[in-house]
């Protein structure tokens, strides 16, 4: 073997190596608290210092977390049913909100980040309105969206340079990938994914079913 | 006197491995960058014809030529840069086949291609740029094109740095050409770290 087919080798071998070890570094970073069949997850994970609320329950008894795509169907569907679960409840649950961009939906991963941009300058919830609002004219466009989501900045007389910078800044992207991350290791597959207090719902069907459930969390 | 004096430079034998190694990268490599370009001429054609056509290499938002192949960037010189792709390639494919058949080429042929492989490979750095910050998606396609045009222009320079005159201060260059898969490997290497640092979280998710 000569000298230069030996280093090449080597190094293949290093790089493979370090890759293999930032990934298992990386997973085991990771926090576990993978739920099956309504077993608690780790409240930590559910709900992060950074996380967005739409509401706060003044006693914190009731926590609602919902993992959602700004470009899925389902979460529009399920968007005017929580929109009246907050009018009703209002400060008697918590309600967060948590990123959960489906790789299939070409714009959900950059809604999320005009979300967490808007965030940025203190406009979540109007922006959150806003992506759902409107999800028939921006979804599963085949384009990337961002002049709209700029539009939607502008209707809500953000700073669009600070806008523009956070929507592109590579922070945001992993403000968004944190949350997708703890959504996994709860055992998140689809969206809307909701937990209630700490458990997964899984029977929920209609917003009857969410409403029962908080009635019932708020009763026991 | 012998008859190596009598050589002239532009006529060194270069009958070696790394000389065959050279003309193998000149046909497979173009080979293969003719079938990546010919292959997004073709999805572009797809994309113009069908307004919601899904190109065969949009897997996820990271991996996705329809993001990639709808920038500015992706006609950077006014014409789709695949069609330069497939100029390029079909001459150096050409030219791999002819070192191939045993045929050796002046020296102003290989400053030829040098130039064209320098052009190429700048190229080719100022689109991995656009591509991992500015349009923050990877086109594997595109990614194809990259892996093939630095062993190019690797093998080019290579060749080239061989054939200046022991005589010349730059000669001590052509001594990188006994370390040529180190440097290529180097440089893969680079490009592959600057792509998991760039996507790290995204990468992460997938685990």
């Amino acid at each position: 073997m000569t000298r230069n087919t030996r280093l090449t080798l080597a190094m293949i071998l290093v790089v493979i190596l370090v890759v293999l070890g930032l990934m298992t570094l990386n997973r085991n970073t990771a926090p576990s608290a993978v739920s099956d069949t309504g077993e608690a997850v780790d409240p930590a994970v559910l709900v992060r210092d950074d996380s967005h609320r739409l509401s706060t329950a003044a006693d914190g008894r009731v926590t609602l977390v919902e993992f959602l795509d700004f470009e899925c169907e389902s979460c529009a569907a399920a968007y005017p049913a929580i929109k009246e679960i907050l009018a009703t409840y209002q400060d008697r649950i918590t309600f967060v909100v948590r990123y959960f961009p489906i790789p299939s939906h070409p714009n959900a991963e950059l809604a999320a980040r005009a979300a967490q941009a808007a965030a940025n300058q203190d406009r979540f919830a109007e922006m959150y309105t806003l992506l759902f609002e409107n999800q028939d004219a921006w979804g599963h466009q085949r384009t990337a969206q961002t002049e709209t989501f700029v539009g939607y900045a502008r209707t809500l007389g953000l700073d669009l340079d600070r806008f523009q910078r956070d929507l592109d800044d590579p922070a945001t992207a992993a403000r968004v990938a944190r949350d997708r991350a703890d959504g996994e290791s709860a055992g998140v597959q689809g969206t809307p994914t909701f937990f209630l207090n700490g458990r997964q719902l899984t029977q929920v069907r209609t917003q009857g079913d969410l409403v029962a459930a908080i009635d019932a969390a708020l009763a026991g | 006197m012998t008859a190596t004096l009598n050589r002239r430079p532009d006529t060194a034998p270069d009958t070696g491995f790394l000389a065959r190694v050279t003309a193998w990268v000149l046909a497979i490599g173009g080979g293969v960058g003719l079938l990546a370009a010919a292959t997004l001429t073709v999805e572009k054609i797809n994309l113009l014809s069908d307004a919601d056509y899904v190109p065969t290499c949009s897997i996820n938002p990271i991996l996705s030529c329809g993001s990639v192949m709808t920038t500015p960037q992706a006609a950077a010189f006014g014409v789709p840069n695949p069609l330069l792709g497939i100029a390029g390639f079909a001459a150096v494919t050409t030219i791999g086949v002819v070192l191939l058949a045993g045929v050796r080429l002046p020296r102003w042929f290989w400053l030829g291609l040098q130039a064209g492989a320098t052009f190429g490979v700048l190229f080719v750095h100022w689109l991995i740029y656009q591509s991992l910050y500015v349009i923050s998606a990877l086109c594997p396609y595109c990614m194809v094109v990259w892996v093939v045009t630095i062993a190019i222009f690797l093998y080019t320079t290579l060749h080239n740095l061989r054939q200046i005159p022991p005589s010349s201060p730059l000669a001590r260059l052509a001594g990188i050409a006994g370390y040529h898969s180190v440097v290529l490997v180097a440089w893969y290497a680079v490009i592959l770290a600057a792509i998991l640092h760039r996507f790290w979280d995204y990468w992460s998710t997938l685990l």
